[in-house]
């Protein structure tokens, strides 16, 4: 028996203590963590464990209004794709349409509503209920309602189609006001005029891309983000790849090469703003070599006389000799089609111009033929361009604003702040209105000045229907559904407006108890005109197809005559571009152009969508300067240089991305960054380019958003540009392979200065 | 010169005891959680017996975990379900007023998750209830548990309690009855 002390018997007792203790512990640490199975209190009927369940509804996204199938799974939404039976999607989706459910996830969703507590704008919110903010808005209503001053108030909407715009109509128009606006910032106004001028009616015919064999596309970036790129994805698709006797040629004609021009056999850069008199230059062409055959050919002839190809070539820059051959092919290849809008809409002489694209559909017979353009019916219910406010609207407003005739704003997830120029004053003339309401799902820059915010649910939530425009040919609609129970404590918009609108007491022209029991009247009306003979037995039946197909059409179809007045083609002209600013002051024309992921900025603050690369420089999260090498070196800027941009309303700083693909002369920039507000992953981010547009105005009312001069100044300081890709330069790689000349044929291997894989040498 | 670490070890004599008691009480430690925790029959929140309902009363297991044979997860019953039998049976036993407690208040049992799969095993319940394997073949004797207890089974097929789920219980299984693919990384790991 060793002697030990008793210090050191302590010591071996604390020792076997301390021991004893950290193996027990070791071993918990390492046990499997407890996991618990929660189940049901009631099974519900229309999910099961384990089990996906889908949804079809309709994406709101952007204004297309492509059909989605939405994956749930324990009453969550894991992933959405295109509905398969939807015209407009056709069971595909882009990358916007997927972010979806970042929108219904997002952790910067407002959860409730908000009471601005401090001065507007200073975002010093506090919760309360939804009895507290209700009844503060419909007191106010009725009391301007009951004065008899319901004008003074102003509904403000992103654009919204079907019975959601039917009931802010009847609704405003019930309190007294015609002010129900739709605001967007890419709504093209342009477009609409020009049809209207060209064909007498404001609607967008459906534009056959799949079926054509030769496209003219003046600055639609129709692949990425032109009113409804998805389907024009899967027409191009087709037009490509589709038809096995026929590949459809494409040639794109903008400024700087967009998504569609990195797609088309030949790009073609005209001067920017002069897209329109080189469809007319084109259209000179065909009439002068008799492809018109036409009884007014002889006005035709007339009105085209100043437009020969060496007139044209001068002034836009593209040879006189591709002039001829774009007309000449274009004439002889059956069918071809010639779409314009984007960039080339978004100048002073934006309607001209596509009157102009319109005329050459119309010189050479591309009408109501297949892969040309034919003409859409009535739409079955409400679309939003009668009620989308033009650039020149929105001014009104704001003057409206600034003189105190508005009292109440009630907003809905509209953002003008973000995307009208800082020049128009916009955010400053709301601070002549009394009370600003919104409706909003997110804290964007044009909420956070608002004094109640009652916050919508997202479209995964809620009830509504589309009437999708641009229409596909025939009468088409769907119903939007909730596919998943609301998140957060919110409301549907349609909810609100109904809630709102039986506190100001008018439950006898607006009797609906909700927007799904409104949805359901309309679309009874629907039912009760389909033909009793092939409808099905009862509307509870019809109404649970739609919801179980996602969407509703008819058989039908137009005749796509028209008879084209003879004013249109006496008038027939395009205008030289106005620029605001000189250009000895500017000398760069500023494109600012529609990024295919964050839109008009209503994606940045889905981080998928940042972490995106942009398709054609590969850039993630961020601003960039598009710049021509030559106009980069002349300056001695390289990739990452940060610059001032200033135009003469303003200016911005962001760093240069050198890009072959772009005129010299002209910098580009996208649009969607440069938020001040819009959550955690959109605030702070980038710049805004629309924040320094001049207020220019086109020839139909919108924002000539291409017509503003900048000029370049060197800060001296340079970033790392985020990006994926790596040079874009082949480096001797071979990756893309060239071809000068003629096509290949079987003999001129030889020229091909690469090696093929299946050679093996040793 | 010699030099000699020895009278530097001396010194050491007294801590390396010390680090030894230390040791053989991390050992102890380690062993006492793994008997008297293991952790492979949590208690529930309510006593329920399968015993009693699949061994003794022999209600099938899919009357109550209904989604197995077509769903990735066999689940578990609502609270609405065994209310659905328990209104009229056994209403007086304590564990019943438990449950009706949880049904009054409308809320959910929390049941602590015995048998588990790591995250990286895509396992489907479906696959398997639809190809006729019995549910003891992997849960073990469920009929004759008071209360579930992890279990898993040897090379042999025995009953091996208390043992948690391997790879070699499912590539076993799947070489024994020769199923496509059944050996394929992918077929699992996912």
């Amino acid at each position: 028996m060793p002697n030990i002390e008793r210090r050191e018997f302590l010591k071996l007792v604390g020792a076997g203590s301390v021991g004893v203790g950290a193996g027990f512990m070791l071993r918990e640490t390492i046990k499997h963590p407890q996991e618990y199975l929660i189940p049901h209190v009631l099974a519900p009927e229309d999910f099961s464990t384990g089990i996906a369940t889908w949804y079809n509804t309709v994406c709101s996204m952007c204004a297309a209004g492509c059909g989605i199938a939405v994956r749930t799974r324990e009453g969550r939404a894991k992933k959405i794709e295109g509905n398969p039976a939807h015209p407009v999607s056709q069971g595909r989706l882009c990358a916007l349409g997927q972010s979806g459910l970042q929108v219904l996830y997002n952790p910067d969703r407002l959860t409730g509503p908000l009471l601005q507590t401090g001065e507007r704008g200073s975002t010093a919110f506090s919760q309360i209920t939804w009895e507290e903010g209700l009844s503060k808005v419909a007191d106010r209503l009725d009391l301007l309602h009951a004065a008899q001053r319901g004008n003074r108030i102003c509904l403000l909407s992103q654009g919204v189609g079907g019975h959601l715009a039917q009931l802010f109509e009847l609704f405003m128009a019930q309190l007294g006001s015609e002010r129900v606006l739709h605001y967007d910032f890419d709504h093209p106004h342009s477009l609409y005029a020009a049809n209207a001028r060209f064909f007498g009616e404001q609607q967008l015919p459906y534009y056959d891309l799949a079926n054509t064999n030769y496209l003219l596309s003046f600055g639609a970036d129709y692949l990425g983000s032109w009113i409804s790129p998805v389907h024009h994805s899967l027409g191009f698709g087709h037009s490509r790849q589709g038809r096995p006797d026929v590949r459809g040629r494409f040639v794109q004609i903008e400024p700087r090469m967009s998504l569609s021009g990195a797609a088309a056999d030949e790009w073609i850069a005209a001067i920017p703003g002069t897209e329109g008199i080189l469809a007319l230059g084109i259209a000179h062409r065909i009439v002068a070599e008799g492809h018109y055959q036409g009884a007014d050919r002889d006005a035709w002839t007339q009105a085209l006389a100043n437009y020969t190809s060496n007139q044209v070539a001068q002034q836009t820059g593209v040879p006189a000799a591709t002039i001829t051959r774009l007309a000449d092919t274009f004439a002889e290849t059956e069918p071809s089609l010639a779409i314009g809008g984007g960039v080339a809409g978004n100048h002073s002489n934006g309607v001209d111009t596509l009157v102009a694209v319109n005329a050459l559909n119309y010189l050479v017979g591309n009408i109501g033929k297949a892969g040309g353009l034919l003409f859409n019916p009535e739409p079955a219910g409400q679309v939003s361009h009668p009620r989308q406010a033009s650039y020149r609207t929105m001014l009104e407003l704001a003057e409206d604003a600034r003189l105190g005739n508005i009292e109440v704003l009630i907003l809905n997830s509209s953002n003008p702040v973000f995307s009208l120029p800082t020049a128009t004053g916009f955010r400053e003339a709301l601070a002549g209105i009394p009370l600003i309401v919104s409706l909003s799902s997110f804290m964007d820059e044009t909420t956070a000045l608002a004094d109640i915010i009652l916050p919508s649910h997202t479209y995964l939530e809620s009830w509504g229907d589309d009437f999708p425009e641009p229409g596909v040919g025939f009468v088409t609609g769907a119903v939007s559904q909730p596919v998943v129970s609301p998140l957060y404590n919110t409301r549907g918009t349609g909810d609100i407006v109904l809630e709102l609108a039986h506190r100001v007491g008018l439950s006898e022209a607006i009797p609906w108890p909700s927007m799904q029991a409104c949805l359901e009247d309309g679309w009874r009306e629907i039912y009760e005109q389909g033909d009793p003979e092939t409808r099905e037995e009862s509307f509870a039946a019809f109404w649970r197809a739609v919801l179980k197909a996602g969407v509703w059409g008819e058989k039908s179809q137009r005749e796509s005559t028209f008879t084209l007045d003879t004013d249109v083609v006496a008038a027939i002209g395009v205008a030289a571009p106005e620029f605001s600013g000189s250009a000895d002051d500017y000398p760069f024309v500023l494109h600012p152009y529609i990024s295919n992921t964050l839109h008009d900025g209503r994606g940045a603050n889905l981080p998928w969508l940042q972490e995106l690369p942009d398709p054609m420089t590969s850039v993630v999260y961020g601003s960039w300067l598009e710049m021509n090498p030559t106009t980069a070196a002349d300056m001695g800027l390289t990739e990452g240089d940060l610059v001032d941009i200033e135009s003469p309303h303003g200016e911005i700083r962001a760093p240069v991305y050198v890009y072959p693909a772009i005129m010299p002369g002209v910098v580009a920039m996208p649009i969607g960054q440069g938020h001040s507000e819009y959550g955690r992953y959109a605030k702070d981010r980038g710049v805004n380019p629309l924040a320094i547009l001049s207020p220019q105005i086109t020839d139909a009312g919108g924002l000539a958003s291409s017509a503003t001069r900048v000029k370049i100044i060197a800060t001296g300081s340079r970033v790392e540009l985020v990006k994926t890709g790596g040079t874009s330069r082949d480096l001797g790689r071979e990756i893309v392979q060239t071809w000068d000349g003629e096509p290949a044929t079987a003999g001129d291997s030889a020229k091909v200065n690469s090696i093929p894989i299946t050679t093996v040498t040793t | 010169m010699n030099v000699s670490i020895v009278p530097a070890l001396k010194v050491l004599r007294p801590a390396a005891v010390v680090a030894a008691v230390a040791f053989l009480g991390l050992v102890v430690g380690y062993w006492a959680n793994a008997a008297f925790l293991p952790g492979t029959s949590p208690v529930q929140p309510i006593e329920f017996s399968h015993k009693i309902h699949a061994g003794a009363n022999e209600i099938p297991c899919m009357y109550c975990h209904t989604q197995a044979r077509r769903s990735i997860s066999a689940g578990v019953p609502s609270v609405s379900k065994c209310v659905g039998c328990h209104t009229d049976v056994a209403t007086e036993r304590p564990q019943i007023r438990k449950l009706m407690s949880y049904w009054d208040n409308k809320e959910p049992i929390p049941w602590i998750k015995v048998h588990d799969l790591p995250d990286f095993v895509h396992f489907t319940h479906k696959r398997h209830v639809q190809a006729d394997i019995e549910c003891q073949t992997c849960h073990g004797p469920v009929e004759t548990m008071e209360r579930i207890r992890v279990t898993s089974r040897g090379i042999d097929g025995s009953v091996q309690l208390d043992t948690p789920w391997e790879m070699g219980l499912c590539l076993n299984c799947h070489k024994q009855n020769e199923v496509e693919n059944g050996t394929d990384c992918w077929t699992c790991h996912k």
